[in-house]
């Protein structure tokens, strides 16, 4: 009887002694494979350090820490929307006139216009669109004369310009109509 | 008679092993993990988790902050170690060290008893 209480107790003292062994191996295995991972990391930032390559992290830091405070602002309602005022909030925070106000030089007839400007004044200078008026340069001249109906003995004529124009002008049947009195480029 | 004769005799290679250090029962559980190839395995487990939570993030910052104040070129790989070890083993999330020694412990009771 006694021999088995004893064999009992020893096994369970086993048990015990075996699950603390258990434990503390585990623990010890654990702290083997933290460390080797702390080393890999350290390997790894030394490098980046010794490198220099944190130069370029730092830089990306605060590209987007400036988009994210670009994005905030966006967001904000407080801030004039393009359909309240005239001044258009975009996601750098830079404002921009609702009319581009650059001044250059129009390569076709040499004015100065303003960028915001420039496409209406295009349709003018060119010759398209609604009521333009007529430009007599060489070139629209030479553009009128290869697009008008009138005769071929005048296309390179600079002063039938303004007989075959003001054919045209003056309600002569043509397709187009009202539009192509100043010699369109193009067919509708 | 020639000198070579007198030389001690050559060491038996069974005397070796004998005079060896008995393995500690850690080695041989160690030699275990390893063959088997789960020291790898949880290894791996160990990295993968310790990215997701964003440890590895905290310590690559606390080696970046180390690295400007002390200065790019004097920072050695010990410093980095002796910096991280205290603050890495400190930081590891309760559910991740669990998990790990749950698996070790299951290896433990597979393999060694």
């Amino acid at each position: 009887m006694l021999s088995f209480w004893h064999n009992f107790v020893d096994t369970i003292f086993v048990l015990i002694a075996s699950k603390g062994l258990s434990l503390q191996l585990s623990s010890h295995f654990f702290g083997d494979l933290l460390d080797s991972i702390i080393v890999d990391v350290a390997s790894e930032c030394h490098r980046i350090a010794r490198l220099g390559l944190d130069r370029n992290l730092e830089e990306e830091e605060e590209e987007m820490r400036l988009s994210a405070q670009a994005r905030l602002r966006v967001a904000d309602p407080s801030n004039s929307s393009e359909a309240n005022g005239k001044y258009i909030v975009d996601i750098f925070g830079q404002n921009h006139p609702s009319v581009a106000s650059e001044i250059f030089e129009c390569m076709n007839c040499g004015r100065s216009v303003m960028a915001g400007k420039f496409a209406p004044h295009l349709e003018k200078c060119m010759g398209k669109g609604r009521k333009a008026r007529l430009k007599v340069t060489r070139s629209s001249t030479a553009a009128q004369n290869r697009n008008s109906r009138g005769s071929p003995a005048s296309a390179y004529s600079p002063y039938s310009n303004s007989t075959s124009s003001n054919r045209l002008s003056n309600g002569t049947s043509s397709v187009a109509g009202e539009e192509y009195s100043n010699g369109a480029f193009e067919d509708p | 008679m020639r000198g070579s004769i007198n030389r001690p005799p050559t060491p038996d290679a069974e005397d070796d092993q004998i005079q060896e250090k008995q393995l500690t029962f850690q080695e041989i559980i160690d030699i275990k993990l390893i063959e088997s190839g789960e020291k790898e395995r949880l290894k791996e487990l160990l990295r993968e988790r310790l990215i997701e939570c964003g440890w590895r993030d905290e310590m690559k910052a606390l080696c970046r902050a180390f690295a400007q104040k002390k200065g790019r070129d004097n920072v050695t790989l010990d410093d980095l170690v002796q910096l991280l070890t205290p603050k890495g083993r400190a930081s590891v999330p309760d559910s991740v060290k669990a998990e790990l020694l749950q698996r070790i412990r299951s290896f433990l009771a597979s393999a060694a008893i």
